[in-house]
């Protein structure tokens, strides 16, 4: 087995940031998040493989918060679109837990099938290396596996890593992977180890059947009751690895300028309503309700698999204590024969 | 000459503002062709949508109203916020940004051999013409037309041209109009149009309704069509949404599993009932 020590960690990211960015879990100061190992202070961050999840999953690194698209050039009447930024700078993502690659494989779903390619996505996607990390004791807040994440073997992940203790079980998975495992090769050492037992789940999350059943349960009165404390603040969807809505802005200085996409939240009022004042999703209930059942229901039949990957970060941040396991619960035991 | 931005979705083309028309006091046909004068920018079917870009300012989705061959996309908007009232500054020779067509379109061959009655309130007469067009342009493959359009006043009218001349020259055609209250030197009809549809009650038989108005509208025509015996098979609308990308990325648009940019915005009533019911 190949093995990367971790006293070689540093040699590794050194030698990616060569000819790439590579991005690592750190925490820094009150947040946490995947940084570029360029941008790491020795002193404050701290490098955190170990983290089940970092506070803000690596979903910025194929899709920034805010992305430039054109540039604008106007001269009275005429305007020109001079410059577009597909961006194909080469990037590392290093140690993302299954859940978090699945958030990046929902997106491929959304970016990259279904009539268009966004050749924005596409252009960051394909120059994205994912160095996934294997998990073996789930955290309080995950229940992945309940939604279908194979949190030991990561699917979509070029590398997947595998912590021994002391090092780490380095598995290439795909050409890409190869690609860069060429690189470190020598960074490598060969030796046999055991793989750890994974440990079960902390909490006991049953998604089976939720899908099929919400389809009847548009109308039902419970998302009265648990959309009532809502706020609307949309920080569930900013911290949501798979979360993918997005606005498109136009910022201009005098006769120049650009046009730019940044994350949108479906929680927020403004996201559905009309230029002439309608709004389809008036009040806060119709976003709770789209946005649970978009992550449970809608994504599922559309994609095949539902939206959410189970990270447990909404659960954990939201300030009025909603929870998807909660949801999830409710829908189960909810009585659908009135 | 096609232009097309598949590669690039999300990039409009260019193109040139070579005619800007008023139809009614806030609603004007702006006609687009390609900068070098060389066509158009994309060919786009009844009923199919084009993202146009004031591109300093905003996009916004709107239905072609026609295509003329290599002539023209011409698209009528009504000012109603801050992109349609920068809109409504423009003059000819403005370049704009189109990105398109999207979605689905009206089912012009589905229709073929039927009698067609196409129901419009205000502005909802610009996406009903590229099919009501579209029609007489393949006349014979269409039986008896009926056109019931209202709004509120004389003023407010779109197409008078042809409502009032060209329409009522085309075989097997009739044209109704009502606007919402009397006015003076007005001697058509006087209502709202689910009323005057009643009124009309135009035979069910073979025929297909195409609906498309202000919501308050679309919801009263819906009732009176069921009442006069329409099955939701028999009965056409086209959906209204807040739209970013048009291309079923960037999620706003969605009706449970459907995004309205990519699979709509033409449903037919059957369709729809299967939908949550946020339309
Ligand atoms: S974090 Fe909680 S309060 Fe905020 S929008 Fe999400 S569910 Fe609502
Ligand atoms: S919905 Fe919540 S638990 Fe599910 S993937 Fe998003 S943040 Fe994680
Ligand atoms: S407008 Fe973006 S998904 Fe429809």
């Amino acid at each position: 087995m190949k093995i990367l020590s971790k006293t070689r960690l540093e040699n590794v990211f050194n030698k990616l940031n060569e000819t790439a960015e590579v991005f690592v879990p750190m925490q820094r100061g009150e947040q946490s998040g995947f940084y570029p190992w360029q941008t790491f202070a020795a002193g404050s961050d701290k490098l955190w493989l170990e983290a089940l999840n970092v506070y803000l999953p690596p979903k910025n690194v194929v899709f920034p918060q805010t992305e430039r698209m054109y540039n604008i050039k106007q001269e009275g009447q005429d305007v020109k679109i001079d410059e577009t930024y597909e961006d194909s700078k080469s990037r590392v993502i290093f140690g993302a837990r299954a859940c978090d690659v699945k958030g990046i494989t929902c997106m491929d779903d959304v970016f990259l099938t279904r009539g268009y390619e966004d050749s924005f996505y596409k252009a960051r996607r394909q120059a994205t290396t994912i160095i996934a990390n294997a998990c073996y004791a789930p955290g309080i807040a995950c229940f992945c596996s309940a939604m279908g994440v194979k949190y030991v073997d990561p699917e979509g992940a070029d590398i997947i890593i595998r912590d021994i203790g002391d090092g780490y079980v380095w598995e290439t998975i795909t050409e890409k992977g190869e690609m860069l495992t060429a690189r470190i090769a020598d960074l490598l050492e060969e030796r046999e180890v055991t793989l750890p037992e994974p440990k079960p789940f902390q909490q006991d999350v049953n998604y089976d059947g939720v899908a099929e059943k919400l389809k009847g349960m548009f109308e039902h009165p419970l998302w009265d009751k648990l959309s009532q404390t809502c706020q609307n603040c949309g920080i569930c969807t900013y911290v949501c690895p798979s979360c993918y809505c997005f606005d498109i802005q136009v910022k201009m200085y005098g006769n120049e300028g650009y046009r730019f996409r940044c994350w949108d939240s479906c929680m927020y009022e403004e996201y559905t309503r009309e230029a002439g004042g309608g709004n389809p999703r008036p009040a806060s209930k119709e976003r709770f309700r789209n946005r649970f059942l978009h992550k449970l229901e809608f994504f599922k039949e559309r994609y095949g698999h539902p939206l959410c990957t189970g990270c447990g970060r909404c659960t954990v941040v939201c300030p009025a204590g909603i929870s998807i396991v909660k949801i999830i619960d409710a829908v189960k035991e909810a009585d659908t024969d009135a | 000459m096609h232009k097309c931005n598949c590669e690039q979705p999300l990039v409009p083309i260019m193109v040139e503002v070579i005619d800007i028309k008023e139809e009614t006091p806030d609603v004007k046909s702006f006609f687009v062709k390609n900068i070098d004068s060389n066509g158009v920018p994309f060919n786009i079917e009844p009923g199919k949508l084009a993202m146009v870009s004031h591109v300093p300012v905003g996009e916004g989705m709107f239905s072609c109203t026609w295509q003329e061959g290599d002539e023209y996309l011409q698209f009528a908007i009504k000012n109603v916020g801050l992109l349609t009232g920068e809109l409504h500054q423009i003059e000819v020779g403005q370049k704009l940004g189109v990105r398109g067509p999207y979605g689905n379109g009206f089912p012009v061959q589905d229709c073929k051999g039927k009698n067609m009655l196409f129901i419009g309130g205000g502005i909802g007469l610009a996406p009903l013409r590229s099919f009501i067009k579209y029609c007489f342009k393949n006349r014979a493959d269409y039986g008896k037309i009926d056109i019931l359009y209202g709004s509120r006043s004389y003023a407010d009218l779109c197409f008078k041209e042809e409502l009032f001349e060209l329409w009522l020259q085309e075989k097997d055609t009739r044209v109704h109009v009502t606007i919402d209250n009397p006015e003076e030197g007005w001697g058509g009809h006087v209502g709202f149009v689910p009323a005057y549809l009643e009124e009309i009650n135009p035979a069910t038989e073979n025929t297909i309704a195409v609906v498309c108005g202000p919501p308050i509208m679309i919801k009263f025509v819906l009732q009176a069509l069921e009442k006069m015996g329409f099955s939701d098979e028999q009965v056409i609308t086209t959906l209204e949404m807040r739209m970013k990308c048009g291309i079923g990325k960037c999620g706003r648009c969605n009706i449970g599993s459907e995004y309205v940019c990519l699979d709509g915005p033409v449903y037919y009533l059957n369709q729809l009932k299967q939908l949550p019911p946020e339309w």
